[in-house]
């Protein structure tokens, strides 16, 4: 786990740095190159697909909002197809879409029948109300819209604040992402109280700040469960530096190197776990393995809080994939140079795990604690009806 | 597998235990100079063994103890002015337990072997020659390891292979004598089934299970870890579970993450049963979680890594368990020592 994690953080650095001198097809070849090959992975995807799509705003042609939503689905979609066991990219490109369809709204005059201004100005309700009425193609793509001919008028000026309007909107969305883990911190203290047990499974960088904002008001005893059984002592222990804070801090951490947790469970007062999606029937998406760390907690009835940012949050089903685990090389478990009686076995290494609705207590998000019954609203606040598809485009 | 290397440090070596494991005991090398010197050499060698896990099933350490203690009995002399049955257990045989002991806590089943044993001598009159004990007493051994084990793994294999259906997908967790004998029993009356194992990756006996199913042609799905789990349990038709120990509750006590997939199977829908002689079994002991009768991984034992080697899995996740007297839920067997 360590060598792949110090590899793959410069890459998305060199990346993002390497953008402004690229064309914008070759940031999005370098991306793709790098999703396919999982070294951005996680919360870096978010990010990246923002960087991206912001190259894709800012350098692709467009001359209307269409234009500029179709050159946003193509890339977004290619992205989204390079690694399909992210789905948090495709909740970016439905952002950043949703974006565009407020900017058409808000800055492009469509010749206002008063009805409509009044419904666009007001309530977010009525607004997504209008959305829905005015897409009635099947198809899911608004390009034969009513609203471009009327506004081609317009269209030079337009198209300058449009792009500068809209990339400031994807700023803001990289702004959420990176204040997100502060943000889920902050809940720390309400969600861990003194003389805990807490289990974490394979923290995240999102569970790691969340534990050691804990460990600044609590005293608790972290379990981290989840560890590669590789990384024996006498390599660098993993989790170093979040076991240095939170002993500093004065939280003990006991590293469980074992693949069953029934035998701990009795000890631990709640489960913490980083998503890394949530679907909309409350399902999550998470690390290999993690399944087990919820299933016990829900057998001793112990909290499963689950740790993720509402960009996490996904407007669409778990697919069959993601039901049964993305699957991973089984190279790092088997050795084919075994012989051919090990050519014979089928090996799955899954690298994905799914955690039904009913193991999860409360999801905690930047917006804070929120149950399964909220999420409905969280998605419809944050997607527009007309992206919901976006993923179904991908095949 | 397992490697023999232990931290130097041998006198602290629980010092790193994290408080609220500090009770659970852990096995430990003893220089075999530092031994007590009524310790025989076959004693020792079997406590050596167990310390380092080269003995780890409670099945083999049981085996390997009692033929050591018929060496010990072989070359016991009654002092003279002593009798055999006042004299060898306080004097001759408590050393050896007492040491095999402090090499690596007992397993359930040497307990039950040895207080056998022990009933076995106290029965003797006080005036039995010495030659007729001794030989008595070898004989009972061997009894001991040709019912209780040998015997009692040929019925269970039996009966458990023969509730494998055609076409059934079996899956398992780790490795097992009594599961692989059952399998390749199956396969070999000319079954076609598939099995599923999933592996501890801090012990990875499943995979030598997969080499060898693999070689007598039974289809094999590996997992090295727990992930993936629940779709896997849901797909199989039949869990097999072998242990090391069950207790008058019917709980389990097996190879840590044992109950994980025993729980996960049961809540999938699926069947678990339980393999298991019944000389594992402990009819006054009660165990209701894993942090009663356990221990700690000798090589991981530090806050920075740290392993119990046993699990508790209580009987509701248990369908049925397979002996070699009888078949039943999780409690019959209980009644049936």
């Amino acid at each position: 786990m360590a060598p792949s994690q110090a590899t793959h953080t410069p890459s998305l650095e060199k990346l993002v740095k390497s953008l402004k001198g690229q064309s914008l097809e070759a940031s999005i070849e370098a991306l793709i190159f790098l999703l396919k090959r999982r070294q951005v992975k996680g919360d870096e995807c978010a990010q990246a697909t923002a960087h991206i799509l912001r190259q894709v705003v800012a350098k692709a042609r467009w001359q209307d909002v269409d234009q500029l939503l179709s050159q946003i689905q193509s890339a977004g979609s290619r992205l989204a197809r390079a690694a399909p066991h992210e789905p948090v990219i495709g909740n970016i490109v439905r952002r950043v879409l949703g974006l565009i369809r407020d900017e058409r709204q808000a800055t492009i005059p469509i010749r206002p029948s008063p009805a409509v201004l009044t419904s666009t100005a007001g309530l977010q309700v009525s607004k997504s109300m209008f959305n829905l009425l005015s897409v009635a193609e099947p198809d899911g793509s608004p390009m034969t819209g009513g609203s471009t001919p009327l506004s081609q008028a317009t269209q030079p000026t337009s198209v300058h604040t449009l792009r500068s309007e809209v990339m400031d909107g994807i700023e803001e969305i990289m702004d959420e992402i990176g204040q997100a883990d502060d943000q889920i911190a902050s809940f720390a203290d309400i969600q861990i109280h003194p003389g805990d047990f807490v289990l974490a499974y394979q923290p995240s960088k999102t569970v790691e700040r969340f534990l050691i904002k804990a460990a600044s008001r609590r005293r608790f005893t972290l379990f981290i469960a989840g560890l590669e059984p590789f990384t024996n002592g006498t390599s660098d222990a993993p989790y170093a530096t979040l076991r240095k804070k939170l002993s500093a801090a004065g939280v003990n951490t006991i590293s469980l190197s074992s693949n069953g947790l029934m035998a701990y469970i009795p000890r631990v007062n709640k489960v913490i776990l980083g998503a890394k999606a949530v679907y909309q029937n409350g399902g999550l998406l998470v690390d290999s393995g993690c399944c087990i760390a919820a299933q016990v907690a829900h057998e001793y009835l112990k909290p499963v809080i689950a740790l993720s940012p509402v960009y996490k949050f996904c407007p669409e089903d778990p697919s069959y994939d993601v039901s049964r685990g993305w699957l991973g090389n089984p190279s790092t478990y088997v050795s084919y140079g075994n012989g051919p009686e090990v050519d014979a076995i089928v090996v799955e290494n899954t690298v994905t795990d799914y955690i039904p609705p009913e193991l999860v207590d409360v999801y905690l998000t930047n917006l804070g604690p929120q149950t399964r019954h909220h999420i409905a609203s969280i998605l419809a606040d944050h997607y527009k009806t007309e992206d919901l598809a976006f993923s179904m485009q991908l095949d | 597998g397992r490697r023999p290397s232990m931290p130097a440090v041998e006198k602290d070596a629980r010092s790193g235990i994290p408080e609220c494991f500090s009770h659970v005991p852990m096995a430990k090398r003893i220089q075999t100079s530092q031994a007590h010197k009524d310790v025989h050499p076959a004693v020792l060698a079997v406590g050596q063994q167990m310390a380092t896990f080269g003995l780890k099933d409670s099945i083999s350490r049981l085996q390997a103890t009692m033929l050591a203690f018929r060496k010990v009995i072989e070359s016991y002399e009654t002092p003279k002015g002593n009798s055999l049955s006042r004299h060898f257990v306080p004097h001759v045989l408590n050393p050896q337990i007492e040491y095999l002991t402090e090499c690596r806590p007992m397993c359930f089943a040497m307990g039950n072997a040895i207080r056998l044993l022990k009933a076995k001598v106290n029965k003797f009159d006080i005036n039995t020659p010495e030659d007729e004990a001794k030989e008595e007493l070898l004989e009972w051994i061997d009894y001991l390891l040709h019912e209780r084990i040998a015997l009692a793994e040929f019925v269970i294999a039996r009966n458990a292979a023969q509730s494998i259906n055609e076409g059934d997908t079996i899956l398992t967790y780790g490795w097992h004598r009594l599961v692989e004998k059952t399998l390749i029993r199956a396969k070999k009356s000319g079954k076609t089934f598939g099995v599923t194992i999933i592996d501890d990756p801090y012990e990875r006996g499943g995979q030598e299970l997969a080499k060898r199913l693999r070689q007598v042609g039974i289809e094999v799905l590996y997992s090295p870890n727990l992930g993936g789990l629940r779709p896997k349990v849901a797909a199989a038709s039949n869990v097999f579970l072998g242990g090391e120990a069950i207790f008058a509750n019917g709980s389990l006590n097996a190879p840590s993450g044992t109950a994980d997939v025993a729980m996960a199977a049961m809540n999938a829908g699926t069947k678990v049963i339980v393999l298991c002689e019944t000389i594992n079994f402990d009819r006054e002991r009660v165990s209701v979680d894993a942090l009663t009768y356990n221990e700690i991984d000798p090589e991981r034992n530090t806050a920075d890594n740290f392993r119990l080697l046993f699990d508790n899995t209580h009987d509701k996740y248990i369908t049925g368990v397979i002996t070699e007297f009888e078949s039943g839920g999780g409690n019959s067997p209980a009644q049936a020592i």
